[in-house]
């Protein structure tokens, strides 16, 4: 089935095509929101930057120059909100209260393969990484961008979200390690 | 020569594979470390997410930014489609649009089927007349073809028999010419001597 490009969608959504802006949010949406999931570490934070960024996006659809792809200019609108909501949260909310979000169920050759258990640790083990080191783990792994479009998303040198992601590696080593060793002593 | 961050990048880019990549930092403990998470991490991102994305009413966000602009449409696909589908009635019905000396006339045809009728006729008739004119043609080549193959056949006979009777005369004289040969051998060999005895004694007869 032929696809619409992103930018023939914010064309048609600038003339005032609704059914094209619908598609491009319903492109996007389920992206954003485990996104958010994963960063705030909890659904209705998630469900909070989801509706800010595209509030976000749709106000400023226009300001889309198509200097880099849709998706890199749309991450960096929600990587800017979600580091805004994460600086504005009470410093005592802790991650530890919130639910396992991620439906542990589902039906996958690689989460059977991989371990569900080993999938647990790394999910918990993220939420303690820092903001900043979990954001650029978050763009690297889950979103596949580089090192380069993290560094122009988040206006920073590409050497500074290097620092970050290696950082943040070894710190999750180190936690991991610990988690492992707590889950082995308690069998 | 790359060093351990390069070869770590490079695998991550996808332009090392994980075993070259293994291979290359197993003798450094920070870089397979980050290597060994970095595994971790990959796999865990590619578990697909569940969670049912919540309703967020994204159409009264748009309406709210964008509701009171007119949607802005290009007439000139409607017009195209106009014309297409104006050209097509014109083309089935007997609406009949005629330019001549100079002046466009548009008329509704009437007497349609009668005029179709003979158009009909005229066309059979003619094509009729094709057909005769061809099958007399065809008939003509035919007949010329045929008479210069027998030509052919009565030369390529003639020049057979001939070359036949010529071998048959060869033969004949041949035979002829042997026995020829063959009686005088033997008049030589039995006739000559006799004669030859014969003769002597005739001629001591007479002494």
């Amino acid at each position: 089935m032929f696809k619409r490009s992103d930018e023939s969608l914010i064309n048609k959504a600038l003339d005032g095509d609704e059914r094209a802006w619908q598609q491009l949010v319903s492109r996007y949406q389920t992206m954003l929101y485990h996104y958010g999931l994963r960063l705030m570490g909890n659904p209705d934070d998630a469900r909070d930057l989801l509706q800010d960024v595209l509030m976000v996006l749709c106000r400023n659809l226009a300001q889309f120059r198509g200097d880099s792809s849709f998706k890199t200019w749309l991450f960096g609108i929600a990587n800017y909100r979600a580091m805004d909501m994460l600086r504005k949260r009470k410093p005592t909310q802790d991650f530890d209260d919130s639910p396992d979000f991620f439906d542990e169920d589902a039906p996958s050759a690689e989460s059977r393969l991989y371990g569900q258990q080993t999938q647990k640790i790394v999910q918990q083990q993220l939420k303690y990484l820092p903001a900043d080191q979990r954001l650029v783990v978050e763009l690297r792994f889950y979103q596949q961008f580089t090192f380069d479009e993290i560094a122009d998303q988040l206006a920073i040198s590409s050497n500074t979200v290097k620092s970050r992601f290696y950082a943040a590696l070894d710190k999750l080593r180190t936690q991991l390690e610990v988690a492992h060793v707590e889950q082995s002593a308690n069998f | 020569m790359l060093n351990n961050q390069q070869i770590f990048e490079a695998w991550l880019a996808g332009k090392l594979t994980t075993a070259e990549c293994e291979q290359q930092l197993q003798s450094d403990s920070e870089w397979y470390g980050r290597f060994l998470t970095a595994q971790q991490l990959q796999r865990h991102a590619k578990v697909p997410a569940f969670a049912p994305v919540p309703d967020i009413d994204t159409s009264q966000m748009f309406r709210q930014q964008w509701g009171g602009r007119p949607a802005k449409t290009a007439w000139w696909p409607r017009l195209s489609v106009g014309m297409s589908a104006l050209a097509l009635i014109i083309s089935i019905s007997p609406l009949q649009l005629q330019l001549q000396d100079g002046a466009l006339a548009l008329s509704w045809k009437e007497n349609n089927s009668l005029e179709q009728q003979q158009q009909m006729t005229t066309m059979l008739a003619s094509f009729q007349q094709e057909q005769q004119q061809y099958l007399q043609q065809q008939l003509l080549n035919q007949q010329q073809q045929q008479a210069t193959q027998l030509v052919l056949l009565k030369d390529y006979l003639t020049e057979n028999e001939q070359k036949a009777r010529r071998g048959d005369m060869i033969e004949l004289v041949e035979y002829l010419n042997q026995q020829r040969q063959a009686d005088w051998q033997y008049w030589q060999d039995n006739v000559q001597p006799t004669q030859a005895r014969q003769d002597y004694g005739n001629n001591q007869q007479r002494q």
